[in-house]
């Protein structure tokens, strides 16, 4: 089948893929669309080999600095939401210069640090960050037709739709940044940082970079969400939440660019539909984490993994067969 | 009727059930529902995570609410009786998730209420309660505000209640002067700090410190009761802890040799606390909410229906688990219940207008519905609270203490610390 064909019906499949669902599907969908930016946008920042726990508190940054654009000062939401983005990449190039003075796990135990201030921060102070119960009454996306459709932003349909087209949007920029020179300068610095410093690359610019960029795809998450839910505070940002993006990217691998995406849909799916169906609410924490450890165990390299078994031998299987002659 | 069944063909297999149906129906006490006639009521509260003290346990109060009304012939409305079912969404205390559990309690589940505990959560789910129109209640009328019509706090009005506690505290032991405080710092423990300053204030006891707020990801309290109790107060006060801070805090404030008093909203598995510390450490602990097998609450005064009971059929299901919201969910039940009988019809607008008709019949007596100065809009139910205190080893009501009689007296003081932690309804951003 050719390429162009495969890509036409996997849109057409995610065009159609909330009309089949329940609503409060739909809504998961919504949430699992945004945190799959926020999953992929982790990984551009683990390409350089920093771990860092602060990328969901910068996905809050992008929240809160879109949150209070409408709010206080009136910005259209599409535009707010950029400039969450921006914001949160800002935030991450001033957080690069203590930062990036360490490495590997002290880079980790800083960047949780520096995160847990910016909470603080958050909860600090009440004007404007409304202290720890957040901001409240967010502005939703305004509503708009396209004639043959109507875009209501209380319904998770077309939250979906916008969500998507960003995301998606987002994915792209993210797929050609690895792509690109600079992202294969980003996985030299991770495996060869001494000889790429050798070669004239400025290694902490690059992790800088990538700090940043990442931060800044994270910040438009976060915007997406704020502006989703209408309600935003500091606890929304924890760790549990930053657990939650390390255990999809663990489960889901980072050795590709669908990796952490892989991990962040199944497990969504298991942990939102699919023990809730099963009436396992209360027992979810215990799944998960059972699920999170085997996987570990039995499945290092991730789902990708699976993925990657599974295409070779369908590559094997339909490659035409050599002649005893040939 | 008869012409479906024939149409849809009299199988062997729908005779022996409708046979069953039937037989079942003549041998259970005002089992005559029909087949399907049902209500269900939504249940969205935390059910795991740090908060699920506060959810976990009200639903399981529901289950033994729902299983006496549906003994007793079920609610009565207009078009026949119906049988309970309480269909239950863990918001794990995450307003998205909350959002999402009530689209799916709403229009997947079709329930004619929803009960939560509010707080954190509340925020997420007012779009969908304004775009549906369905009636919601909390545990915390600091959720209220003129812009929530469908919202309700029917059984706990926290945190304005814990002015009884500080006040008959004053009143029985005038030897204490000095108190210091702390609270985790989000929305349960700001307007309960503020609550508690002015009823300090009112009591005429001295705060020798600001009170000391914690952040909600607090692990060691053993820095916390240090500074705590470095002033030497007479009084230690926990404000609205969550039992997950509750026990450790006391547990430090026993290992620290702290001897005065302790104050607290709540004092969830208090037994758990003694076998931490001890009974004599305990003896005096005061806090807001009763075990239900107290005799004070076989009173004429007590709304809840046979409250000794329940609690025994709770304490039989659930050892060890009875808590602060174990009667709080099935008491707002009993109030929706009276209201939906009395409009003949469980539509929540319906139930809304029938349940704000006079005073309401709350858990512990009769009450005004109020609220306008301090939330914006008169959606709270407020009366009588109890003081409870532990006496060697068992809460016990020690008083029903009247909080509009107090608001009277020093309702500007409240506002005054309201307005300084920026809790005033006009002040939530």
């Amino acid at each position: 089948m050719p390429k162009f064909l495969i890509w036409i019906a996997a849109l057409a499949a995610l065009v159609a893929l909330p009309h089949g669902l329940s609503f409060s599907q739909q809504e998961i969908l919504v949430f699992l669309t945004i945190n799959v930016l926020l999953v992929a946008s982790y990984r551009l920042l683990t390409l350089t080999g920093e771990w860092s726990l602060a990328h969901v508190v910068i996905m809050g940054v992008g929240a809160y600095s879109s949150a209070l654009l409408t709010k206080k000062l009136g910005v259209y939401v599409p535009v707010s939401m950029l400039l969450g983005g921006v914001i949160a990449a800002l935030i991450a190039v001033l957080l690069s210069f203590p930062l990036f003075r360490m490495k590997g796990f002290y880079f980790l135990i800083g960047s949780f640090a520096a995160g847990e201030i910016i909470r603080l921060l958050w909860k600090r102070f009440r004007d404007p960050f409304g202290g720890a119960k957040g901001i409240k009454g967010i502005d939703p996306m305004p509503d708009f037709s396209i004639g043959f459709y109507k875009f209501d932003f209380f319904e998770p349909t077309s939250y979906y739709y916008f969500a998507g087209v960003i995301v998606a949007f987002c994915l792209w920029i993210l797929w050609r940044i690895e792509k690109s020179p600079v992202g294969l300068t980003f996985h030299a610095v991770h495996w060869q940082d001494k000889l790429a410093q050798a070669s004239g690359v400025n290694v902490r610019a690059y992790r800088t970079l990538a700090f940043a960029i990442a931060s800044g795809f994270a910040g438009i998450s976060g915007a997406l969400l704020a502006h989703y839910v209408g309600t935003i505070n500091p606890t929304a940002f924890d760790i549990d939440l930053m657990v939650f993006v390390l255990t999809w990217a663990i489960v889901g691998g980072t050795a590709t660019f669908y990796g952490p995406i892989l991990g962040c849909v199944v497990l969504t799916v298991l942990n939102e539909i699919v023990l809730r169906e099963l009436g396992l609410e209360q027992m979810r924490p215990l799944v998960y984490g059972a699920i999170m450890i085997l996987s570990i165990l039995f499945l290092p390299s991730g789902l990708e993994s699976i993925v990657q078994k599974l295409t070779k031998r369908r590559a094997a299987e339909s490659a035409p067969e050599r002649s005893p002659a040939e | 009727m008869i012409s479906k069944i024939v149409k849809s063909g009299l199988t062997r297999r729908t005779f022996l059930k409708s046979t069953a149906v039937t037989a079942m129906s003549a041998g259970l006490p005002g089992a005559s529902l029909a087949a399907g006639n049902t209500i269900k009521i939504g249940f969205l509260a935390p059910l795991t995570g740090a908060v699920a003290a506060w959810g976990k346990p009200g639903l399981d109060g529901c289950q033994i609410w729902a299983a006496r009304v549906n003994a007793a012939g079920g609610i009565k409305l207009g078009d026949g009786s119906y049988n309970v079912e309480f269909v239950s969404y863990d918001n794990e205390y995450d307003p998205a998730k909350a959002r999402t559990g009530a689209t799916k309690l709403i229009r997947e589940d079709g329930v004619s209420f929803i009960m939560m505990l509010g707080g954190d959560t509340w925020p997420g789910v007012q779009p969908v309660a304004e775009k549906t129109g369905m009636l919601f209640s909390t545990l915390l009328p600091s959720d209220l505000s003129p812009d929530t019509n469908m919202l309700i706090a029917p059984a706990e009005v926290h945190p304005i209640y814990n002015v009884t506690g500080v006040e008959w505290l004053a009143e029985t032991k005038p030897e204490l002067k000095t108190a210091v405080m702390c609270a985790q710092d989000d929305a349960l423990g700001l307007p309960s700090v503020a609550t508690y300053l002015a009823a300090f204030e009112a009591a005429g006891i001295e705060m020798l410190d600001e009170p000391l707020l914690f952040d909600p990801a607090t692990t060691d309290f053993a820095p916390v009761v240090t500074r705590l109790i470095s002033k030497n107060p007479d009084i230690v006060c926990l404000d609205t802890c969550y039992s997950d801070y509750v026990h450790p805090i006391a547990e430090q404030l026993f290992q620290q040799g702290f001897k005065g008093q302790i104050i607290s909203c709540t004092a969830d598995f208090y037994d758990q606390m003694i076998a931490k510390t001890s009974e004599d450490f305990m003896e005096g602990f005061v806090f807001q909410f009763p075990d239900f097998d107290d005799p004070a609450l076989n009173g004429d005064n007590i709304n809840f229906t046979d409250p000794n009971g329940f609690y025994e059929e709770f304490n039989r299901r659930h050892p060890g688990q009875w808590g602060a919201v174990s009667w709080e969910y099935a008491s707002i039940m009993d109030l929706w219940k009276a209201a939906a009988e009395k409009a003949g019809s469980a539509s929540p607008d319906a139930v809304a207008a029938a349940m704000k008709e006079g005073k309401g019949k709350h858990a512990f007596g009769d009450a005004d519905w109020w609220g306008t100065e301090l939330f914006g809009i008169d959606n709270a139910l407020v009366g009588d609270w109890p003081v409870v205190a532990i006496e060697k080893g068992k809460a016990r009501i020690k008083d029903f203490r009247s909080i509009p009689a107090w608001y009277a007296k020093h309702g500007d003081l409240l506002v005054k610390h309201m307005k300084a932690y920026d809790q005033m309804w006009d002040q939530r951003s």
